[in-house]
């Protein structure tokens, strides 16, 4: 097992999380939405596995690089 | 002395030479995981090629240190990557730190002439000290030793270079990673004016290599590193492949390779990746994957200017440079670094006979103070520049947003060969919102008014709008584009030249 972290391309917020910590992902499957300058970017899933868990909460601001969300593999 | 006698010193000699700094520097390295100076050339060319040149020169202004300079710490030769001819440096630090001296300096002045003149590209394997002390000491030092080559630093793009960054690089490794068309950094590897140990004397400033010259600041901040890697060994990989993608020199056209099985395949998702909401982000990068050839897109700089994204790739067995601006940096609007790395790919594509497709959806450049201050107008017409002065094919495909001078800058109009558009596409001076918003600026405008002239221009900036007008060439379905790309290259073929374009900024800087 082996734990993969999800990191933000982008500085700005947590818009809309679309996943709960504990749940399945498939590689490539939606985890969040941030919201920077206007543009909505979605997070995916960079491996299949399971959201161990979020870092971060809706509302929050995050900076590029930071981590978002780990995923158990 | 017999011809026995003479060959057994004539081996004794070269077998010296090929010891390098000695068993006990080359283990130290060793234990640490890094190649030396020869075993990255093995690793880099193709077996049984190696050519050397000048492997019994040694120093020859200090008397003591003819025993003591093996190839005077710069092994110089020729030899074939993938089959082709190149010319190849590589500093060997346990010789003086691979300072530059009278002897090595006369070698890579040869093998640099000889790969111009006769049309291969040259490889730097960096890891050198700077100038050799005392030799370059004084009036007589700098007199007899630096700058006796006036064309030392002249990049003239007559054949491409390539350099690798694989330990400390000051001095001449430095200059030619800065002067090279692509450049590989490996992680460790510092480079940078002069070490942190002069900067500590010389001004006082205590700084970490690291922070002075490591691979986070070339590749993130400076732009000068084009890609980054853990080990030398991916390093001169990363080399051959970059090389794979571009002629041995300007006067001919870029190699072909075969097409790998799925790429069309691939390309049928296209519709999947780009969102029709014009709020939603993706990856550009995703769609330069789907239509490039399967596995053939070789991303450069990809931590630097993320507003942009450059690589080079294959479509069709063809090399092309990919330049598009990706929504997921500042929701694609394009700033200074992205701008500067556009300016430099066009540069490299056009000097190097590569057709350019530009894929397209920003809804403009950053506008603010930061920019400014980074000289955003000068960087935004450097690049509009090198679009126009650019002579290889150019196809643009607006994939959504196309706005202002980035329209322009981005391929628009008559600045590509030829300019498709899917049914997302939409293509105005201005964001309708802000545009709406500076047309009824001081004038006490009803929202109902607003969104009136709002939905107007949202109207007039379609696909449809730029088909009837013939201000693009066609609007394609998203799946459609590799074939349309593939398709238009085969049209806009430089046929009259041979695949060669006229390479009017081969002398422009590798840096903005």
């Amino acid at each position: 097992m082996a734990t993969v972290d999800i990191t933000s391309e982008v500085i700005g917020t947590v818009w809309k999380i679309e996943k709960a910590e504990g749940a399945p992902v498939e590689d490539g499957e939606l985890i969040m939405i941030l919201e920077s300058m206007k543009m909505e970017i979605p997070v995916e899933a960079s491996a299949a596995g399971t959201l161990a868990k979020l870092e971060v909460a809706e509302g929050d601001s995050v900076e590029e690089d930071q981590v978002l969300a780990r995923i158990e593999t | 002395m017999t011809h026995e006698e003479l060959l057994r010193d004539l081996a004794a000699r070269e077998s010296h030479a090929r010891a390098m700094g000695g068993t006990e520097r080359l283990a130290r390295r060793e234990a640490r995981g890094l190649l030396n100076a020869r075993s990255r050339i093995d690793a880099l060319v193709d077996e049984g090629s190696w050519v050397e040149t000048g492997l019994l020169a040694v120093s020859s202004i200090v008397a003591e240190d003819r025993e003591r300079t093996p190839a005077d710490g710069k092994v110089a030769g020729f030899a074939r990557v993938d089959g082709r001819m190149v010319g190849v440096v590589s500093n060997d630090f346990t010789v003086k730190g691979a300072s530059s001296s009278l002897t090595n300096m006369k070698k890579i002045g040869h093998v640099k002439r000889v790969a111009t003149e006769r049309g291969f590209p040259m490889i730097f394997l960096g890891e050198s000290s700077g100038a050799r002390m005392p030799d370059n000491m004084g009036a007589r030092g700098m007199g007899t030793n630096l700058g006796q080559d006036p064309q030392q630093y002249v990049r003239t793009r007559a054949t491409p270079w390539a350099s690798a960054v694989l330990g400390q690089c000051y001095g001449s490794s430095a200059w030619y990673a800065c002067l090279s068309d692509f450049t590989v950094f490996r992680r460790g590897a510092v480079m940078a004016v002069a070490s942190p140990g002069l900067a500590s004397f010389a001004i006082g400033q205590q700084v970490d290599a690291e922070d002075l010259g490591g691979w986070k600041l070339h590749s993130e901040v400076t732009g000068l590193a084009d890609l980054v890697v853990d080990t030398d060994e991916e390093a001169l990989a990363a080399i051959r492949r970059f090389l794979s993608y571009l002629p041995s020199h300007a006067n001919e056209a870029p190699p072909r390779a075969p097409v790998p099985d799925g790429s069309d395949e691939a390309a049928a998702s296209l519709g999947d990746v780009v969102p029709t909401s014009r709020k939603r982000g993706y990856d550009v990068r995703k769609v330069i994957e789907r239509v490039a050839d399967r596995d053939s897109f070789f991303e450069l700089k990809p931590r630097f200017g993320r507003t942009a994204v450059t690589g080079l790739g294959r479509l069709g067995g063809r090399t092309v440079g990919f330049l598009a601006s990706n929504p997921m940096g500042k929701a694609g609007a394009l700033d200074v670094a992205g701008c500067e790395k556009a300016t430099r790919f066009i540069v490299l594509c056009d000097s190097f006979n590569i057709p350019l497709v530009l894929l397209v959806d920003t809804p403009g450049f950053v506008i603010g103070i930061e920019g400014e201050r980074q000289k955003a107008p000068g960087k935004i017409m450097n690049f509009m520049q090198a679009l126009q002065m650019c002579t290889v094919p150019k196809l643009s495909v607006i994939m959504r947003k196309s706005y202002g001078q980035a329209y322009l800058n981005m391929g628009g109009g008559r600045n590509s060969d030829d300019v498709a558009a899917w049914p997302t596409a939409e293509v105005s001076f201005m964001d309708p919102h802000y545009a709406t918003e500076i047309v009824t600026w001081g004038q006490d405008a009803s929202e109902e008014r607003k969104q009136s002239i709002r939905e107007q221009m949202e109207k007039d900036s379609s696909a449809y709008g730029l088909a009837e007008i013939y201000a693009v060439q066609a609007v394609i379905p998203p799946a459609e584009t590799r074939r349309y790309l593939a398709a238009q290259l085969e049209i806009h073929e430089l046929r009259l030249s041979g695949g060669v374009g006229r390479h009017r900024m081969a002398t422009w800087p590798t840096t903005f």
